[in-house]
């Protein structure tokens, strides 16, 4: 890479590198692209950066889902890894859990690159509930362990995902569908970087949203057409399955707003759709608008949403004098874990399997029923 | 067998996941007449297992006080339930070859037959709780009472239920530690069948009792218990469902599934608005009670699915290489639903629509009307099958623990 890109896309495991190689051809300069995977296969030869981990361990095999492999895969790396995350402000990391290499290696890949000093956004997967309990399994401790070491966590229940399939789809569909929404989801926040902005952002805005480690994350996306297609834009994102996964955050202090349209759309029309979106997911703190013209989208307009609260309440309102400040980056209260909210009140219990299924995790999740829309 | 006289006082304890509810009855002619009732908030089990000892049994000392200065006697031994996935049950077998030259059986016969089934280790680390008698076979054909008969195989079965030792052990010492004794265990699915179930459904009758934290079932077969079993589901997880989809606390859950919640989702519910407080002030907030039924609907019948297939699954292993069908030829009397969950509207009709059984709510039999409630089917129950019970069936002690456990209750 001849000069350092302001954002890099990691693609880390098979799920990972392969959202990340679909997704590159629509992405802005700005944006590196990285993929990282023990399976060689996944790596192809191309103009992405490419890291094959664990090369003594797996010997370019891949993990069979071990999760202990790709640990040791990924810290095997720790050198190049570091090189790669070098003077880089904003990492993006994708990646699918449940498997070996997503699963061990994603919390390696996020600290290195927190440690490097970059400001690090996870997108990561869960499996189906169909997938069973090993990966389940696999999948809660890495969130867990994820979430301690990202700025900025974003999970993806691809259970939740199967809700916007008809039900008699083929599996093969279910899995698309996932790599769609998160595709989505990630060119709508990439486009944010991309030359001609209506109203423009940094990477900067990135880094402030998201400057603790271990913050609730929120992040929705929505797609609008026709006429009044902001607005409609605004609402699809509100109804967004990824805001209303169990335990997702529902109001947050900062937020982070892309609205990209076609060259038709008004600025009137951004800021409604912004409007909007602040009314449901709050924003108080601070609202960071980025609103783009791209003519390929017609009358389509894309609204994607990111925001972050900080982590825990403020602290009491007379420190005691002489009190060692608290440093900023330590999580004051343990992170509120993946597995906690997705099971609710059973967070924190141990699992109860039937039939491979973790049944503490509500039934509408676990079937994909789509609840009706509230009122 | 003479029978041993019954104690004059019985008191049981029903230690639910949500709820701990204590009965103290006075026996008169073989019928229970309540001296006090308490039930409290239980505090430290989750799911059906205990998660905070200390916690709980100071909940049960609180019921234990309340009933004895309700009723200003004092407790000495107690009957405790048994529910959820740690008591876990299986059919143990033994039998005699009668002796050829005259082919009479004899009271000796039953009783080696008896002890042969009893002579069977429970599994390591597990102690035996209970014997629950089922069919005795006289050459493959059921006997209520085979001495005088002749036959060459006299083979007797019991349902045993056996818990892990230390679990036990410690549920027996949260009794102790008030100077009372456990007088014995009873499988709370049983407890709920005999007070919901006359003599004629136990031809063949299925119990749910969905609690809070587990739902447990029992299958009774010509009179007599065929098999149990516990899903770790109840009706918490109803609650959390709900409280995870409409995002409102476990509280606020709770009062909306008892107000508006259903365990059939029909299109109609789609077009309501309810409010959750209803007074339409600050904070008030409204809701599809499409939502509702859709998300309590979907846990209670695969709950309930669940129960289907544990059923079917146990009945294959007691039959093996038998295809084994629930149907209302097997079970005439149906499904009978008690537990709190039972108050769940349309329950009976989720219940029918998944086993394709004819099912109904069970009220308990019990002659004062504040407990003839679904989800007192269990607490009054252990009361109904402790009269029934004593003497529990012919047992001997095998093995330190069972000694032990016999100690306790000395």
């Amino acid at each position: 890479m001849s000069t350092p890109a302001s954002i890099l896309l990691v693609g880390l495991g098979g799920a990972g590198c392969s959202m990340v190689t679909r997704l590159s051809a629509q992405l802005p300069a700005e944006i590196a692209v990285a993929l990282l995977d023990t399976d060689a296969r996944s790596l192809p030869a191309g103009t992405a950066a490419t890291l094959q981990l664990g090369r003594a361990q797996t010997r370019g095999m891949g993990t069979g889902g071990e999760a202990a492999l790709g640990l040791a895969s990924a810290e095997s790396e720790e050198a190049a890894l570091r090189r790669l995350f070098t003077g880089i402000p904003v990492v993006v990391l994708v990646t699918g859990l449940g498997g070996g290499t997503g699963s061990g290696a994603a919390s390696v890949v996020a600290g290195l690159a927190a440690e490097c000093g970059a400001t690090v956004l996870s997108f990561a997967t869960m499996p189906f509930s169909h997938e069973g309990e090993r990966r389940m399994r696999q999948a809660n401790d890495a969130t867990v362990k994820l979430g301690q070491k990202c700025h900025g966590l974003v999970v993806v229940h691809n259970d939740l995902l199967l809700q916007q399939v008809s039900p008699d789809a083929p599996l093969s569909e279910s899995f698309a569908a996932a790599d769609n929404w998160v595709g989505g989801a990630l060119r709508g926040l990439a486009s944010a970087f991309a030359p001609g902005a209506l109203i423009a952002v940094d990477p900067a805005a990135l880094r402030s949203l998201l400057s603790t480690p271990g913050s609730p994350t929120l992040f929705a996306f929505g797609i609008g057409e026709g006429e009044g297609a902001a607005m409609k834009a605004a609402r699809a994102a509100c109804d967004c399955p990824l805001a209303h996964a169990p335990g997702a955050v529902a109001k947050v202090a900062s937020l982070f707003v892309t609205v990209a349209g076609g060259s038709a759309m008004t600025s009137t029309e951004a800021f409604e759709a912004v409007a909007a979106v602040r009314a449901r997911f709050g924003g108080e703190t601070s609202t960071v608008l980025c609103a783009r013209i791209d003519s390929a989208l017609g009358d389509r307009i894309e609204v994607s949403v990111l925001g972050a609260s900080l982590p825990a309440p403020k602290a009491p309102a007379k420190p005691k004098k002489g009190a060692k400040a608290e440093d900023p980056a330590q999580p004051i209260f343990e992170f509120a874990t993946e597995e906690s909210m997705r099971r609710g009140l059973f967070g924190g219990t141990p699992m109860t399997f039937i039939d491979g299924q973790d049944v503490d995790v509500p039934a509408y999740i676990r079937k994909a029923v789509r609840l009706p829309a509230s009122p | 067998m003479t029978p041993k006289p019954l104690p004059s006082l019985i008191a049981v304890i029903d230690i639910g996941t949500y709820k701990t509810a204590s009965l103290l009855g006075q026996i008169i002619d073989g019928k229970a007449r309540m001296l006090s009732f308490s039930e409290r908030r239980t505090d430290g089990v989750v799911k059906g297992t205990v998660t905070d000892l200390e916690k709980l049994t100071q909940c049960v000392h609180e019921v234990v006080n309340d009933i004895e200065r309700g009723s200003g006697r004092a407790v000495e031994q107690v009957y405790l339930s048994l529910s959820g996935p740690a008591a876990e049950g299986e059919r143990v077998k033994g039998f005699v070859a009668v002796p050829a030259h005259d082919g009479k059986i004899t009271a000796k016969d039953v009783t080696d037959a008896i002890l042969s089934a009893k002579r069977l280790e429970p599994p390591s680390g597990r102690a035996t709780i209970l014997y629950m008698r089922q069919p005795t076979m006289l050459d493959n054909r059921p006997v209520s009472n085979p001495v005088g008969m002749a036959g060459k195989r006299l083979e007797v079965n019991f349902w045993r239920v056996t818990m892990e030792e230390g679990n036990m052990r410690m549920r027996v010492g949260m009794v102790n530690g008030m100077s009372i004794k456990v007088r014995d265990f009873i499988l709370a699915s049983h407890a709920a069948a005999c007070a919901t179930a006359s003599d004629a459904d136990k031809q063949g009758v299925l119990v749910i009792d969905m609690g809070a934290g587990t739902t447990d079932w029992i299958l009774y077969y010509k009179e007599h218990i065929l098999c149990a079993g516990s899903i770790p589901v109840g009706g918490e997880h109803l609650t959390n469902d709900l409280s995870v989809a409409l995002r409102i606390s476990r509280e606020t859950a709770e009062d909306l599934k008892l107000r508006f919640g259903s365990a059939m989702h029909r299109e109609n519910d789609v077009n309501q608005t309810i409010w959750k407080d209803g007074d339409k002030g600050v904070g008030d907030q409204q809701f599809n009670r499409g939502t509702i039924t859709q998300v309590l609907s979907l846990r209670y019948q695969e709950t309930i699915e669940f129960v289907r297939k544990d059923v079917l699954r146990r009945l294959e292993a007691i039959f093996p290489g038998h295809a084994v069908k629930l149907d209302q030829n097997m079970i005439p009397s149906g499904v009978i639903l008690t537990g709190g969950s039972a108050s769940l509207a349309d329950a009976a009709e989720a219940v029918q629509q998944v086993t394709g059984l004819s099912a109904r709510v069970g009220v308990p039999n019990f002659e004062n009307e504040s407990l003839r409630k679904p989800e007192y089917a269990g607490v009054v129950g252990l009361m109904t099958a402790a009269i029934a019970d004593a003497p529990p069936p012919v047992r001997r002690p095998s093995g330190f623990l069972a000694q032990l456990k016999e100690l306790f209750r000395l």
